[in-house]
């Protein structure tokens, strides 16, 4: 009987160390349940507004820690950037103090690779680029380093460390020291790995990243026009997560609305249907010629009476 | 073979400069020769310049194996002419030099008196007492001249000194009265110092040498204490640091580290070299000690005080200039870039990445030209060098390619956006034939934006029109997410 509880004792203690590794609130044995994850925890992640992704990530993406990017080749080196930057431009979006400086830790064969972020591409993709800085680091050790001082500074609202393969200098204990290092200062690290394999971290998440063709662009009345090319997709593969089996999502990026959209389930409707009655111009502003000559008077869009 | 220079046991067998070296090897069969290397001999040169900033910040070279040192000023920190010489002396002796030193009003007749002998320290009135004996060649003058001179009889400068100036000029040119004016202090003569003297300065003397990174550490940051006083009275703080060691055996390091903010404050100015010594931590062989810390301030700029306000902005501010900072003292002020926009529809051309350190901050932020095309898309990463790719028929003359292959794969366009058409920005682009005629040359770029049938989506154009380049070449510029 004295036995079993013993036993009993050191499973208890066992399951805490478990619960303090992976940063929960010790005496809350609930939190280790999948079901409810506590408010505070709550606070600290940010929702990317597609319901079944949020659910898989226990509330949204940490803010405190590594979170993982990875693609398969550099062919996909699009969509990854593209993934970790709509990541950034959201954490910019929802951040309680104003825009953050925003640093990009760039690995120089990458950049010869699959080029450098362009900021006038990155301020179309819906980022603001005031405190833009990139920092071009000649080894790995220097760009650990610039990332450990980064997140150490506690400044940068998003910190994106680009890596290229799984080198052997960036393994276990060099993720987990950065881990803790996000951790203590409460800040994000987002970890851009081009061309890697799967491997044991610290990142609470890992996502895998393919390119999938776009939708066409959306016309004023709802139609898509034929042939054009419309916001970007990412199909998203939830590698490394609580779920036990991986998890597959095709998510749309608004850069002017800053926001997510699930296109792998049902098809949404397009525009709400309750939509005023007058859509607004007809034609998009013409780009690189003179604009028509404007209307006289003014337009005015009601509600729908029914 | 000639001979170039000799020792003094050389010199005591009778071997000369300009001598043959069979000759020499006759006289002395075991001779050792070595041969001559200039670059090597100016580089010690320079280095024992470098090392006699401990007596004056200004320092000339002289011909291939001489140093000016300006003195003005700073005799009395050594006690005087004569203990600054004897000081000077003995410490060249103890390091293996045989030097002869002078001091006297003006560089011409220091350099006189110091390689044909006299008194070592000669007052203004007794120049031409002390010159009058000297051979003319002590006047740095040409070796024609003096033959020249040597043929009517004139050998040593008193004869100069009494003879009437207008046929000499007349007969040897106006160098010849020149070299003898400067000499003599009628006629001024500037001396051009290796470095810019640095604005302000601290320094400390030890008589224990130090060793540890955390010494040099705290003695910097003491200097730095010492200056801000003087930061203070000018309103200024400083942008570009400079930390001196002076090491025992006479080598100087110089640790320069630059700042994104004007700074005054010891703690963050100690920072910087703290990062800075880790960076070179191989590369600073501290030896037996430095004996010497001079911290300089290279460049200053005016500091503006500001008031702390109840929010943090402020401070998030000072962070960002500290990370700045620290990372450019570590990794070099090219690892942190941000950027500039500039208006012009060539996409390389319209973001100029500039150095974090010198633009993050600055007091007055340059007006940024908003770039053009506002609603054209633009790719997320932009390739430095765009890079050719082969496109399997494209529509012609202003159409996508249907099927590229770059870099050894092919892809198969299946939608596709543009053309948008950027020409030449003439203005910069010109090129000039032979005759300086502008010459015509099409580089008129078409922008294309592709999606693959597996969903990448490539950013490409097209160098030249169809109607005036025979075959166009394509490019890949960019990719988007």
């Amino acid at each position: 009987m004295a036995r079993a509880v013993l036993a009993q004792e050191t499973v208890f203690a066992l399951r805490e160390t478990i619960a303090k590794l992976e940063g929960k609130a010790v005496p809350s044995m609930a939190a280790a349940r999948q079901d409810a994850y506590p408010a505070e925890e709550r606070a600290h992640r940010l929702s990317l507004g597609v319901e079944a992704l949020d659910e898989a990530l226990e509330g949204g993406l940490p803010l405190e820690g590594i979170t993982e990017i990875r693609s398969q080749g550099f062919r996909d080196a699009g969509a990854s950037s593209g993934f970790a930057l709509a990541l950034s431009g959201l954490m910019q979006e929802r951040g309680a103090t104003g825009p953050a400086p925003f640093l990009w830790i760039a690995d120089r064969m990458s950049a010869m690779e699959a080029g450098s972020p362009y900021p006038l591409g990155l301020r179309q993709f819906g980022l603001d680029i005031a405190r833009f800085l990139v920092a071009r680091p000649d080894r790995l050790e220097d760009a650990l380093w610039l990332a450990e001082a980064a997140l150490a500074s506690g400044i940068f609202g998003t910190t994106i460390l680009e890596i290229r393969g799984n080198p052997k200098a960036f393994g276990l204990t060099e993720s987990r020291r950065l881990h803790l290092r996000a951790k203590a200062a409460g800040r994000p690290l987002l970890l851009l790995r081009h061309a890697g394999e799967e491997e044991a971290s610290s990142a609470l998440f890992r996502f895998l990243l393919e390119p999938f063709p776009a939708r066409a662009r959306l016309l004023p009345d709802g139609s898509m026009l034929g042939g054009s090319i419309g916001h970007s997709v990412f199909r998203l593969t939830l590698e490394k997560s609580r779920n036990p089996a991986p998890l597959s999502f095709l998510l749309e990026w608004n850069p002017h609305d800053r926001q997510f959209r699930d296109l792998s389930s049902a098809e949404q409707p397009l525009l709400r249907e309750d939509r005023p009655a007058h859509s607004g111009r007809s034609l998009s502003k013409a780009g690189d010629r003179q604009d028509i000559a404007p209307l006289l008077g003014a337009v005015l869009a009601f509600d729908r009476a029914s | 073979m000639r001979l170039t220079a000799v020792d003094e046991n050389a010199a005591r067998i009778g071997l000369k400069c300009g001598q043959g070296l069979t000759e020499a090897r006759a006289i002395c069969p075991s001779l050792l020769v070595i041969e001559e290397d200039q670059a090597a001999d100016r580089r010690f040169l320079e280095a024992l310049a470098d090392w006699c900033d401990r007596y004056t910040p200004l320092v000339a070279l002289e011909g291939s194996d001489g140093l000016f040192l300006d003195i003005t000023g700073s005799s009395h920190l050594f006690g005087g002419e004569q203990p600054l010489l004897d000081e000077m002396s003995a410490r060249l002796l103890a390091m293996g030099l045989e030097a002869h030193a002078a001091i006297s009003p003006s560089p011409g007749l220091s350099s006189a008196l110091a390689r044909f002998g006299g008194k070592p320290i000669v007052e203004a009135h007794e120049a031409e007492d002390v010159l009058a004996p000297l051979p003319l060649s002590a006047l740095r003058i040409e070796a024609s001249t003096i033959q020249a001179l040597a043929k009517v009889g004139l050998k040593q400068i008193g004869d100069l000194l009494d003879a009437p100036r207008a046929p000499l000029v007349r007969r040897f040119g106006a160098v010849l009265l020149l070299r003898l004016d400067q000499a003599l202090g009628r006629d001024e003569e500037a001396i051009s110092p290796r470095l810019p003297v640095a604005p302000l300065s601290a320094e400390r003397r030890l008589a224990e040498p130090i060793q540890a990174q955390d010494h040099i550490l705290s003695l910097a940051r003491q200097l730095a204490d010492g200056l801000a006083p003087s930061l203070e009275a000018r309103g200024a703080g400083g942008r570009l640091f400079e930390l001196v060691l002076f090491r025992v055996d006479g080598q100087v390091f110089r640790l320069k580290a630059g700042a994104s903010t004007p700074l005054r404050d010891k703690e963050r100015i100690a920072r910087l070299f703290a990062e800075r010594l880790q960076a070179v931590h191989d590369d600073l062989d501290a030896g037996f000690g430095f004996e010497i810390l001079r911290l300089n301030v290279l460049r200053h700029e005016p500091f503006d005080a500001r008031q702390g306000d109840f929010e943090d902005n402020d401070r998030r501010q000072q962070s960002l200039a500290e990370f700045v900072d620290q990372v450019s003292a570590r990794l070099g002020a090219d690892c942190l870039q941000t950027y500039q926009l500039r208006e012009s529809h060539i996409p390389e051309r319209a973001v100029v990445p500039v150095a974090a350190i010198e633009h993050l901050m600055v007091r007055k932020p340059m007006q940024e030209a908003a770039p053009l095309h506002r609603t054209v898309e633009r790719p997320l990463r932009l390739f430095t060098h765009p890079e050719p790719l082969e496109a399997y028929a494209a529509e012609v003359p202003d159409g996508p390619p249907v099927r590229f292959r770059w870099r050894r794969l092919n892809h198969k366009v299946s939608r596709a956006e543009g053309p948008e058409r950027i020409a030449t920005e003439w203005w910069l682009d010109a090129v000039e034939d032979e005759e300086g005629k502008p010459k015509k040359v099409d580089r008129t770029r078409d922008y294309f934006r592709l999606e693959c049938e597996t969903g990448e989506r490539f950013w490409v154009y097209r160098e030249g029109l169809y109607d005036q380049t025979p075959n166009p070449r394509w490019y890949m510029h960019g990719i988007f997410a």
